[in-house]
């Protein structure tokens, strides 16, 4: 019995040993089978995933350049404070000392920092972007106060932009996160980003380093910079002259001015006023800001009045119900009508005003010049113009009769000239300069739709320009089939269709340059971190619309219009400018606010178009302003006075030189004063003060003021022009400083200019204008003479000289 | 038969390996009547030191103590680094108490363990007395309540779980009435109440602790030595059911049947746990083991010790042994308590008598089922569980236990009729 009962206790022991063994050791190694040798890699691959903690290099943004290598945009270190709050040892106290020392350092609420430290969260934002000094602040407090871990301070950058408002529309802003949101920070957002590195390292799960040589660091390409073509200086003027002009006008809309080289396509000056501040663009005007409540107000009282509308419709029903079932029906539609509580107007209230503060934001953001349309009004008559002339349409002396209204029968309304009284008899240079509709209207007839809508293809209206700009609006036209006889003769003069700006500006570059549709452009180059050049801009066009010939025609219209006919507010003496005011109405704007019961009449854009010098176009320029309120809208006498005041400014600075007509000089000439026996530094000051230039010759040793002035070019009491150069010499002029006069007969008065600029020497005129060429000159051509000389050149009207200035004048 | 061995008390001659010699049925009740005379002279010695120790078993406890003093002291430094300022916080200890716990191991093998016989009371009263103070004091100085739970009981700065005296108690109880009732433990009255009654009492004072682990491997360890002690197997096949579906009936009534089903979705797919469920324990412990591979990333090369495995030093250290050593090491280790468990058992079966029989396969199971059971829960083959891995894990008085039961093993090989090298 004992060693049966013995042996079935070893057999149940071993069975169980066995069992225990074989089945649970089994289990385990079957399963450790399956994570190590099955799924050891995927099981490694995360457990190292999760111990990697990469820390990402931020790449420096680029930086934006203005065309002379002014800053425009900058990105600089900042700081950002951030918690900790998990690992904040609060037996230690650290809570309280943290929100002490943040609340100190930042002016933070401390209530606020301390609710921080106690969230259950690896990691709060504190405060972003502080400078470097509090970060050094917080850093010595940190010690001082023997803070254990918590608070993190991580690298980031903001963005300056060193001019302010400056050219804001176009350069736009970024976000907190250092991402474009606006204008070139948008359009280059990826060039100007770079590339960010990494920084691969080993870290417990508490985040401290582990002793692993894992670190892998992979460089950060910081962002490329942007070398623009606008160059600050012009775009300053721009501003400062629209601004003006903005409040001179009052323009609900902004206004807008654009610089462009005729030439090249390249942007110069790009503004739209009303613009905001990138540093700060969330921060709206204070009118924009005080116009709220009323924004607000108008759209409560709407709400109410729409509830009222509705309710009276409803008591109405009631009151006229026929049957049972109706009244019944009504009355309950009546009852069950969702009135306004007070919260829901207070609730309006918040949307409206979020509403309305957004919509400001978006409208100082907003680049008119690029994303805004207009009609284009009489600005496009000189493309009509060009058309014109170059399908032999008309010539400078074809006429025409405006009778003050353009009568298509057919029971057809009949379009009126904008002066009632009609133009009369007038040759095409008349119906350019008097600015007349029926002339432009007849000319477009002529033309046909299909070559007009060709030529307005050509010129670019019907597509975008492509500037590297975002947002750009594309046009709205009538195709070739919709342009029937009161479209083609609306379009004609310029309404009807809508354009951008810049697409205006381009066509009339194309007038201007000799019919080459350039293509516009902001950034002239892309530069890397090292200066290496990655991108350039070529300079290309993208089609020749009309012949050089027809564009130097047209050119010679409008600097008449702007010397002397509509388009004289533009004018600017010495420069040539032509131009061509514009002023168009709101149609579509006026019918719709009329549908909406809004009457404030009909609301205008005035513009002013137009480049300089006109024997040798470098620069054009388009102002306009958008819904002016103060004095009657007129291109000419609003857009015009700021398009001179712009281009008076601009274009010395610009390096075109001034080259006075006779009427001109005739103001300006001048006698030169007696400097001999002064000190150099004497002469100066006494120059200065009477408004002349000076230039001394040939010296090049040191203390220049002090030498005594030998003789002066031109001498005392010779004649000089206004504001003209004299040459100082300390000693006999050397043989070098000499040089030839040129020959001056047979020229145009531009032509004498430009030879006496090239020369070294100085013209003074006489004779009967600038409507005429050089007959003789007081020196002659190829004798040697001090460099700044005057040489007098004698003009006779024009005859039988043919010189494109001769025939605008006879034409006159 | 068992008569004819000369087998000795102190087990010192080598048993001859012959055949049966036939024995005429009236030598063999001489011989019978002489072995309970010599069994009577036997005296009980407190010191019998050197004499008959099973070396396989004495070298396989070396040996992992060892290997598990090594592990822990490369599973813990970053641990200890982090938490306590210094890498061999946990490794001194450990190895302090190691020295303390294999001296009074040499100490206790040397010790008759039939004197436990005597001690049973004494030992099972001391542990239920334990069981009953914890939860007396439960949340106070003498009884932390830690992670939840109140297991641990602070006696003169010596913390310990009194179940792992409790579970000592018990296989020492049971080895005792085992022994004593021989023949009748088929019965009912024998066989069965009274163990179902200790093992209600020991396992409801641990259950009450909240310490599931440990109450399911006292009622495995109890039901074993039950069965092998002779219970009839109805029985359990009547308490196994109805146990079964009390508890099936209380997880679906109690409102912890939802959390539960969750824990099992999360054991089942520990990379996608429902809301609620924390299984980043077992996450970072298959990571850890995966990581290990066929050969293991080298000893302290651990990524996973540096704080993604919570508490790398105690339950979950197998998992780093598995990272450092690989396969190849981890399946080491796995042999090594396979022999363990296989010379335990082996030392039981011959055993001088069924008490000592009993107690060396109750300490035998108990630490073999342990092992087993970190294994599996380490590798997710069971739900996540407070079982610590034995000669492992940290903690020090759990060690010098540990240790103090393989005394009584060896002592018990001591006297056992085994071939000793």
């Amino acid at each position: 019995m004992a060693s049966s009962n013995m042996s079935k206790m070893w057999r149940k022991t071993i069975v169980i040993t066995s069992v225990l063994i074989f089945f649970g050791f089994g289990v385990v190694v079957a399963n450790l089978i399956h994570w190590q040798l099955v799924r050891g890699e995927e099981l490694h691959a995360s457990a190292v995933d999760q111990s990697l903690q990469s820390t990402e290099l931020t790449p420096l943004r680029g930086t934006i350049y203005d065309a002379t290598g002014k800053v425009l945009a900058q990105s600089a270190s900042v700081w950002t404070v951030a918690l900790e709050p998990n690992y904040i040892d609060q037996e230690e106290g650290d809570d309280v000392k943290i929100a002490t020392c943040l609340s100190e350092v930042l002016g933070l609420d401390y209530e606020d920092v301390l609710e921080k430290t106690h969230q259950n969260s690896y990691f709060v934002y504190v405060k972003r972007k502080i400078e470097t000094e509090l970060r050094d602040e917080i850093n010595a407090k940190i010690e001082e106060m023997e803070i254990g871990r918590g608070i993190l301070l991580q690298e980031d950058y903001k963005r300056y932009y060193p001019y302010g408002s400056t050219a804001s529309t176009v350069l736009g802003f970024t976000g907190t996160d250092n991402q474009g949101l606006a204008g070139l920070e948008i359009q280059y957002d990826e060039e100007l980003t770079g590339t960010a590195g990494r920084l691969v390292s080993a870290k417990n799960a508490i985040g401290i380093d582990m002793p692993f040589q894992y670190d892998q660091y992979i460089e950060k390409n910081d962002g490329y910079n942007l070398i623009l073509t606008i160059d600050e200086t012009v775009q300053s003027i721009v501003e400062k002259h629209l601004a003006e002009g903005l409040e001179m006008w009052g323009a609900l809309e902004g206004g807008t001015a654009v610089v462009m080289d005729v030439n090249t396509g390249a942007i110069i000056a790009l503004s739209t006023k009303g613009d905001y501040n990138p540093n700060d663009p969330f921060t709206i005007s204070e009118e924009a800001e005080a116009a709220i409540p009323e924004i607000v107000e108008e759209g409560v009282e709407d709400a109410l009045e729409k509830e009222e509308q509705e309710i009276n419709t409803l008591q109405l029903a009631v009151d006229t119900a026929e049957t049972e079932e109706e009244l019944a029906e009504a009355k309950e539609a009546l009852e069950s009508y969702d009135r306004m509580t007070s919260e829901d107007i207070a609730e309006l209230r918040v949307t409206l005003e979020d509403e309305a503060y957004a919509a400001a934001q978006n409208k100082q953001w907003r680049n008119k010049a690029v994303s805004d349309t207009y009609y284009p009004g009489s600005v496009f008559k000189m493309i009509t113009g060009s058309m014109a002339l170059e399908e032999n349409v008309a010539t400078e002396e074809t006429t025409y009769t405006c009778t003050g209204q353009w009568d298509f029968g057919g029971g057809i309304d009949p379009i009126s000239c904008w002066n009632h009284n009609g133009h009369g008899l007038e040759t095409f240079v008349d119906g350019i300069c008097n600015s007349c509709n029926p002339y432009m209207i007849w000319l477009g007839q002529k033309l046909g739709r299909q070559t007009f809508f060709d030529y307005f293809e050509a010129f670019g209206f019907t597509k975008t320009t492509g500037i590297d700009l975002p947002g750009e609006a594309s046009s709205l036209y009538y195709d070739v089939d919709g342009l029937n006889v009161v479209e083609l003769a609306t379009e004609s003069f310029g309404q009807n269709f809508s354009i951008t700006p810049i697409q205006m500006i381009t066509a009339m570059c194309a007038v201007a340059n000799g019919g080459y549709l350039v293509q516009p452009h902001v950034v002239d180059r892309i530069v890397d971190s090292d200066g290496n050049v990655v991108e350039t801009t070529d300079t290309s066009y993208k089609r020749q619309v009309i012949s050089e010939d027809v564009s130097e025609r047209m050119t010679q219209i409008l600097l008449r219009n702007a010397t002397s006919e509509s388009g004289k507010n533009g004018y600017v003496p010495g420069y040539r400018i032509a131009g061509k005011t514009g002023t168009s109405e709101k149609v579509a704007l006026y019918w719709q606010e009329k549908a909406e019961g809004i009457d404030r009449g009909m609301q205008y854009i005035v513009s002013y178009g137009g480049y300089a010098p006109a024997d040798d176009p470098q620069y054009a320029l388009l102002v306009f302003y958008d819904e002016p309120q103060i004095g009657g809208a007129s291109g000419g006498s609003q857009a015009g006075p700021i398009f001179a005041a712009i281009m008076e400014e601009i274009l010395p600075y610009l390096g075109v030189d001034p080259q006075y007509t006779e009427e001109e000089y005739e103001n300006l000439a001048d006698e030169a004063p007696n400097v001999i026996g002064m000190t150099i530094g004497e002469a100066k000051q006494q120059l200065e003060e009477q408004g002349y230039g000076y230039t001394v010759v040939d010296y090049t040793g040191e203390n220049e003021d002090e030498q005594t002035v030998y003789t002066q070019v031109p001498s005392p009491g010779a004649s000089i022009p206004q504001g003209g150069t004299v040459a100082l010499y300390v000693a006999e002029p050397e043989e070098e400083s000499y040089v030839e006069v040129p020959n001056f007969v047979g020229c145009s008065l531009d032509d004498c200019n430009y030879l006496a600029n090239i020369s070294g020497v100085q013209i003074v005129i006489s004779g009967s204008g600038s409507s005429g060429y050089a007959q003789g000159q007081d020196i002659a051509a190829g004798t040697r003479v001090k460099r700044g000389s005057v040489i007098k050149v004698s003009f006779v009207s024009s005859g039988g000289v043919e010189t494109a200035g001769g025939t605008n004048a006879a034409a006159e | 038969m068992a008569q004819t061995r000369r087998s000795t008390a102190r087990g010192l001659e080598r048993v001859p390996r012959t055949a049966p010699v036939h024995v005429p049925d009236d030598e063999a009740a001489s011989a019978a009547a002489r072995r309970v005379r010599r069994r009577e002279r036997i005296r009980y010695k407190i010191f019998t030191l050197g004499l008959g120790l099973d070396m396989p078993m004495l070298f396989l406890i070396l040996v992992l103590l060892s290997v598990g003093l090594v592990m822990l002291f490369s599973a813990s430094y970053a641990y200890a680094y982090y938490y306590y300022g210094n890498s061999y916080h946990f490794v001194l200890r450990q190895g302090m108490f190691a020295v303390l716990g294999v001296a009074a191991m040499l100490l206790i093998s040397t010790f008759d363990y039939h004197h436990l016989h005597k001690f049973n009371i004494i030992v099972f009263g001391i542990a239920v007395l334990l069981l009953i103070l914890v939860l007396v004091f439960k949340g106070t100085a003498i009884a932390p309540v830690k992670n939840g739970a109140n297991r641990w009981i602070n006696i003169a700065g010596l913390e310990f779980q009194p179940s792992e005296i409790a579970k000592f108690a018990l296989i020492l109880m049971f080895a005792h009435l085992i022994a004593l009732y021989g023949p009748k433990m088929s019965k009912f009255r024998y066989g069965f109440l009274p163990f179902a009654g200790i093992l209600l009492l020991i396992g409801g004072l641990i259950f009450l602790e909240s310490h599931v682990s440990a109450t399911l491997i006292i009622c495995l360890i109890a039901v074993l030595m039950m069965f092998i002690g002779g219970t009839k197997m109805r029985y359990f096949v009547a308490i196994g059911s109805v146990g079964g579906v009390a508890l099936a009936c209380v997880l679906l009534f109690s409102d912890k049947f939802a959390y539960a089903m969750n824990r099992i979705y999360g054991w089942l797919d520990p990379f996608n746990p429902p809301e609620g469920v924390d299984t980043w324990q077992t996450v970072q412990s298959l990571y850890a083991i995966g990581s290990g591979q066929l050969l293991g990333v080298g000893i302290g090369q651990s990524r996973q010790k540096y704080l993604y495995l919570p508490e790398p030093q105690n339950d979950f250290i197998f998992a780093i042994v598995c990272e450092e050593l690989g396969f190849i090491g981890a399946l080491l280790v796995i042999i090594l308590f396979a022999l363990f468990i296989w010379r335990g058992v082996y030392i039981s079966l011959h055993a001088r008598d069924r008490f000592g029989m009993m107690l060396g396969l109750g300490i035998t199971f108990q630490f073999g089922i342990q092992a087993v059971f970190n294994i599996c829960v380490v590798t997710n083959t069971f739900p996540n569980t407070g079982i610590s891995l034995p000669f492992f894990s940290y903690g020090g008085t759990a060690l010098v236990m540990l240790l103090c039961e393989m005394g009584v093993l060896l002592s018990i090989s001591r006297h056992s009729n085994i071939e000793k090298t």
